[in-house]
């Protein structure tokens, strides 16, 4: 009996020397299931958005202690400009004023005209805007994707889908807004597009951004399409999120192939889509519409084809004048 | 166990973490080491029973967070990164400094070859070489490290 009882004793599997609890393979099965199920969740669903919001709340103070080194140089840079320097940049800017005085009073008389022929032609009217001023805080920091931050949130009556533009051009759209900030992707990320026009002869299209390079497509417009080097693309305004004519970009290279029926026409950004730190953040006052997280749900180019040619291309080669 | 230990870990990641926010831009978000996940393998060197996979998940959500991307990517990806960190923590004590980096060239790489993969499956564009980058310049952080001084339960070549 006691020779069993010993038996017993020695079959107990002998305690850990470390203990380290689960093994680092169940933990790894573990964690990525969890990984693997936000993704999904995340990706498909749309239960983590408030939770995002809470969140970049809740770091916001970590944040503005990241940016203040930046800030601080930022600061002392300014104080120690040289005078002069900033003496140029006023009568640079009085002068700017004065031209775009002038061609203020103008347009008031224009706005005022404008709105008298609408009446006149019972037509509806244009859509309003409401703007805010903001300031990109940061880059974002997904190598993947194009998207900067902006100082401009929902406390500031800022909307997703909102468009970005600076003093040149448009330069991408709001497409997630925290309390504070908001991120905007920009318009040379490949996800979004963005209705554009020809100045010249008012054909209509849908410029996608093209990644990595600083550049816009055109993608799926015939090879014989009436488009030149140098035509410069504004927005068309069709979509009731960019107001109609902001510059976009310029086309810098029109490319047709005999085994292609489309031609291949690339696009240089007007605005400085990385250079400026001050931007306009341009909302139509009926951005009601536009409630949803994610807004831009037009299809990739590169990835989804097929998808793309499926659905009803603008318009392209009956080329008429937008309604003004 | 060891309060200190436990504090001084906390605060490395919270550091690291801040490093992360900073405003980074052009050549510099390039190069930019990923802080958080260097400071998790020296962690999981040093201090197992402290930092373990699970600590490697949550600093990986919180690198989501502020990438601004699906939440879970970088998770998985420091998860899978922190996996082979602990599968092979024990053997690490025979290795020298050189052999240490090489290891530690290759935890980074593994967690940004699955953040590769996961963005290739969310349709994102292939990135050029120098996404590997910040690979390289956190095996140099890791090295200027280890020149100040820091202990990292290698032994030194000579030894």
């Amino acid at each position: 009996m006691i020779k069993g009882f010993n038996h017993k004793l020695e079959q107990q599997p002998a305690p850990a020397f470390f203990v380290r609890g689960p093994s680092s393979f169940a933990r790894l099965a573990f964690f990525s299931a969890l990984s693997i199920a936000l993704i999904a969740t995340d990706s498909r669903l749309q239960y983590l958005t408030a939770l995002r919001q809470d969140l970049v709340a809740l770091l916001q103070p970590l944040q503005t202690v990241a940016n203040a080194p930046a800030q601080l140089y930022r600061n002392t840079d300014e104080y120690f400009t040289a005078h002069h320097n900033l003496l140029n940049e006023n009568r640079q800017f009085k002068q700017q004023l004065l031209k775009q005085d002038i061609a203020l009073q103008r347009l008031s008389t224009l706005m005022l005209e404008n709105e008298h022929l609408r009446n006149l032609l019972q037509a509806n009217k244009a859509l309003e805007e409401s703007s805010i001023v903001g300031e990109i805080v940061h880059i974002g920091r997904d190598p993947f994707t194009k998207k900067v931050i902006v100082n401009r949130g929902a406390n500031d009556h800022v909307v997703a889908g909102a468009a970005v533009v600076d003093a040149v051009g448009v330069i991408g759209q709001v497409t997630r807004t925290y309390s504070s900030s908001s991120e905007v992707t920009l318009i040379t990320d490949t996800s979004l597009a963005i209705p554009i026009q020809v100045e010249r002869n008012g054909l209509r299209a849908i410029a996608f951004g093209h990644g990595r390079d600083q550049t816009l497509d055109l993608p799926f417009l015939p090879a014989n399409v009436d488009i030149r080097r140098g035509d410069v693309l504004v927005t068309s305004g069709i979509d009731g999120v960019y107001p109609a004519g902001l510059k976009v970009g310029s086309v810098t290279q029109v490319k047709v192939t005999a085994d292609s029926p489309f031609a291949r026409i690339v696009c240089v950004p007007t605005g400085g889509v990385e250079n400026h730190s001050q931007v306009l953040l341009v909302s139509l006052a009926h951005g009601e519409m536009w409630e949803g997280d994610e807004v831009i749900a037009t299809p990739k180019p590169s990835t989804k084809k097929t998808r793309v040619k499926s659905t009803p291309t603008p318009n392209n080669q009956s080329k008429i004048h937008a309604p003004q | 166990m060891h309060p200190s230990k436990l504090q001084s870990l906390c605060l490395s990641l919270l550091i690291a973490y801040i490093a992360i926010l900073l405003p980074w831009s052009g050549i510099g978000l390039t190069l930019r080491p990923d802080f958080l996940l260097l400071v998790i393998i020296f962690w999981m060197i040093r201090a197992p029973n402290l930092c373990n996979i699970g600590t490697a998940w949550g600093a990986g959500l919180l690198m989501d967070l502020a990438s601004g991307g699906v939440f879970g990517q970088y998770a998985l990806a420091y998860t899978i990164a922190a996996f082979f960190a602990a599968t092979y923590q024990r053997r690490l004590v025979l290795f020298n400094h050189y052999q240490q980096l090489l290891y530690v060239l290759l935890l980074l790489l593994t967690s940004q070859v699955s953040l590769l993969v996961l963005k290739m499956f969310t349709g994102s564009q292939p990135a050029g070489w120098q996404y590997f980058l910040p690979s390289i310049s956190g095996v140099l952080l890791w090295r200027i490290a280890l020149m100040m001084g820091l202990k990292t339960g290698a032994r030194s070549s000579g030894a």
